[in-house]
């Protein structure tokens, strides 16, 4: 794994290093850690992370628009804050976990351990993607989102207007964040629970769902009977 | 009901108290005739007065003259109601009524040798059997020592005798009940200011009322002050000065409350104005006039600036002043005269209660600022960005070092009990803040660890500022400060002094950690800061802050 610490006090960058050592052990590559904004976004661009943990109040700068840049990445980010209050504002950007200070290392394996595993994890309710277009950060609202196709290391989104958006994350992460409204219907699918309109069974034990704008969707052989029985 | 409805019903009692005012005469007066000599006969009522004079000459050393004037009585008095005579006129004089001596006013032709004897006005009865309607004559023996140019009769009244001794009685009675409302609110008003010295406009009010009491006084103390022509000049000049002082503190008073452009040079010239209507050589009814009548033109400029400029207060303001230019066409001079300066009055004294509001409002919102203040030094230690970060770092320090960690934990205690002596005051010695500052680089080493160093250089330990201020300079230093390449951040506090200030400079030698420092809008702490040195030192302090090639720097100067 790949981890960038973004703090400005260093005695806590010590401790979220320290314990993040200790807690991964083998499967840490690297680990950087960072105290100012402006550096930490230059160092997202270019290098390739696994996770970011971040703090969002960076020597008086505003956090939040480093964490946009960072949601719409591939990987995970987890906020290590002072301010509880910032809580839920930042899992509706899509973050990963919320890690208040002071924090013990239990807390904090608690929420590594969250982005290793690619079990889905009961999170808060997230409001946007952010994805990267034209050098800029867009919030796309959930609800706008019908479903979501995996294509290789990043994903498309399709939206409720008919355009479709890339994320850099993968389906996996997005099936970790969306784990409240979304659902795997294939390997290659994310969908909308509240869209889908019917489940057809075809010969040949081919599954399909039809969202309510008439698109079907395969569901996977797997997949079908915990899918059938979520959807009623 | 709210003041201003108060103020409209003032105004139109007043008004219909004034115009109800007037009466029918029972007299009609002819010409006066006058001639130089001393004949017993010429009081007789059907002398052949055809070679008299209209206009005679003044006549010098109080030699004896005589004044005949027809007067034409229209309505038979009621019995046992005898009609009087009111005369004021300058010089001593013997009165015929249709060739019947019926009083004297000192002694005419004598006045040379004599005391003075009389008085300016005065009130003789006529015998019923010379009232009947129908023409009479009128015949004055004077003499005139003292004003030799001032023959004639300025005013005379007939009416019952009785009603005219109570008329001015009572007209003067209500004038002093007036002039004692007057009189205390001169003393509240000057006891106002007395306690808040920086309430010019309560003095000015309050010297405004006094005037007027002053001014009621002279006017109609003649009712019960027997005042010798002579004296007469005297009592005029007191309410001439009187008129000057009132028509120029007036618009003055409302130029405070509606300040318009040039305003001192205006007031100057208009005081030039009156100052030389004053000192002219015109009778004094014109002078009186022309002060009454430049005082309302240039108030009504005034508060029509402040009409048009939408200032609080200035429409009711104009509309007592119209009233009391509206009561001044119909009603005698002296009258309206003290109405429409009541009127004005009012107007001022309205004017004053919106300030006094203004001041009672802008009392609970300073109380109000301080509470806040007070409370935004006491959450700078509890805010969760100090307290959590400290919190975490602590453990940290307990965990792997506990040693170190008491004494984190011994730094963090003294800030907080610095703290907390400081913390319901408005200004502490200069040394305490110092105090609070160290303990909070020592924290924040434990915490960032980076080499912070304080210095301080011409401190004054007698001066006093407001708590807290550089403490947050020194937080905005730390949060938007990186280490110089040897992981040190240096702070400095210079003090200087010279006569016209005290000057603070806080330097921060380290890098720029953001470049948005730079932005439009204040931070809380810059907001602090100013709200403090308001707080305590009003306008007279000067904040700066920008960066500069070492870091950091602020200034506060404060004034004296």
């Amino acid at each position: 794994m790949h981890i960038l610490i973004v703090e400005d006090e260093s005695r806590i960058a010590k401790r979220i290093e320290r314990m993040t050592r200790d807690i991964l052990g083998d499967t840490l590559h690297s680990l950087k850690y960072i105290n100012t904004l402006h550096e930490a976004l230059l160092f997202i661009e270019n290098n390739p992370l696994d996770l970011v943990l971040l703090d969002l109040n960076l020597n008086g700068d505003n956090g939040f628009d480093l964490l946009a840049t960072a949601v719409s990445k591939s990987f995970h980010t987890i906020v290590i804050s002072a301010y509880k209050d910032q809580a839920i504002t930042a899992f509706e950007y899509g973050v990963l976990d919320f890690v208040s200070k002071p924090f013990n290392r239990e807390r904090l394996e608690q929420a590594l351990l969250r982005s290793i595993s690619n079990e889905k994890i009961e999170t808060h309710e997230i409001k946007f993607l952010a994805i990267k277009k034209r050098q800029r950060i867009q919030l796309i609202p959930i609800e706008d989102i019908l479903y979501i196709k995996g294509a290789g290391t990043y994903t498309e989104l399709f939206l409720r207007n008919g355009n479709k958006e890339l994320h850099d994350k993968s389906l996996e992460k997005l099936a970790q964040l969306l784990s409240h409204t979304f659902e795997r219907f294939h390997k290659s699918y994310l969908v909308k629970m509240s869209e889908v309109q019917e489940i057809i069974v075809q010969s040949g034990s081919k599954y399909l769902a039809e969202l309510k704008n008439g698109k079907r969707i395969p569901i996977g052989r797997t997949r079908y009977k915990d899918i059938r029985a979520k959807w009623v | 009901m709210n003041l201003k409805s108060l103020a409209y019903i003032l105004l139109i009692g007043t008004m219909l108290l004034v115009t109800s005012c007037s009466q029918n005469p029972v007299y009609k007066q002819y010409e006066t005739v006058f001639q130089l000599g001393d004949q017993q006969e010429w009081a007789a009522k059907d002398l052949n007065a055809e070679h008299w004079t209209k206009h005679i000459k003044p006549i010098p050393d109080g030699q004896v003259f005589w004044s005949r004037t027809t007067i034409e009585i229209l309505k038979t008095p009621k019995a046992l109601h005898p009609y009087g005579l009111m005369l004021q006129l300058y010089g001593e004089y013997e009165v015929f009524w249709d060739g019947v001596l019926i009083g004297e006013n000192g002694n005419p032709g004598q006045e040379a040798t004599r005391d003075p004897e009389g008085k300016m006005w005065a009130t003789f009865s006529i015998p019923t059997d010379l009232t009947e309607a129908g023409e009479h004559v009128l015949a004055l023996r004077s003499s005139l020592y003292h004003f030799p140019d001032h023959i004639g009769i300025e005013e005379m009244k007939i009416d019952e005798y009785n009603e005219l001794q109570t008329q001015r009685l009572i007209e003067a009675s209500y004038m002093h009940l007036l002039a004692g409302a007057f009189l205390i609110a001169t003393f509240y008003f000057l006891f106002l200011f007395v306690s808040d010295k920086k309430e010019f406009a309560t003095l000015i009010f309050s010297i405004s009322c006094f005037l007027l009491f002053a001014l009621i006084l002279a006017e109609f103390s003649k009712v019960y002050i027997a005042i010798h022509y002579s004296l007469h000049v005297i009592r005029l000049k007191i309410i001439g000065a009187l008129m000057l002082g009132i028509s120029f503190l007036i618009p003055y008073y409302f130029s405070r409350r509606f300040p318009f452009p040039k305003r001192k040079l205006l007031l100057t010239i208009y005081a030039g104005i009156l100052l030389y209507f004053f000192l002219s050589k015109h009778v004094f009814e014109l002078k009186a006039n022309n002060m009454i009548l430049s005082m309302w033109i240039f108030s009504i400029a005034v508060v029509v600036f402040g009409v048009y400029k939408k200032i609080k207060g200035a429409r009711l303001v104009l509309l007592s002043l119209l009233l009391s230019v509206s009561i001044g066409f119909f009603t005698p001079f002296d009258k309206s005269l003290f109405v429409g300066f009541c009127l004005i009055l009012l107007g001022m004294f309205y004017l004053l209660s919106l300030r006094i509001k203004e001041q009672r409002l802008a009392y609970e919102t300073s109380l109000l600022q301080s509470t806040r203040l007070r409370l935004e030094l006491l959450k700078k230690n509890i805010q969760p960005h100090f307290l959590m970060n400290t919190l975490t770092s602590l453990i940290d320090w307990i965990e792997e070092s506990p040693k170190k960690g008491v004494l984190f934990i011994e730094a963090l205690a003294k800030e907080f009990d610095l703290l907390n002596q400081i913390e319901n005051k408005t200004l502490i010695p200069i040394e305490q803040e110092i105090a609070l500052c160290r303990t909070h680089l020592e924290i924040m080493e434990y915490r960032k660890e980076i080499k912070y160093s304080w210095q301080d250089e011409g401190i004054d330990g007698s001066q006093k500022i407001p708590p807290g201020i550089f403490h947050t300079l020194l937080e905005n230093g730390i949060t938007h400060s990186l280490p110089l390449n040897d992981n040190s951040i240096q702070f400095k506090l210079i003090f200087e002094e010279n006569s016209k200030y005290t000057c603070y400079t806080f330097l921060t030698f380290a890098k720029r950690a953001s470049q948005a420092i730079t932005a439009k809008e204040d931070g809380t702490g810059i907001k602090y800061i100013k709200a403090r040195l308001t707080e305590s030192f009003q306008e007279q302090w000067a904040f700066t802050s920008r960066p500069v090639s070492h870091g950091w720097k602020n200034t506060i100067k404060i004034y004296f």
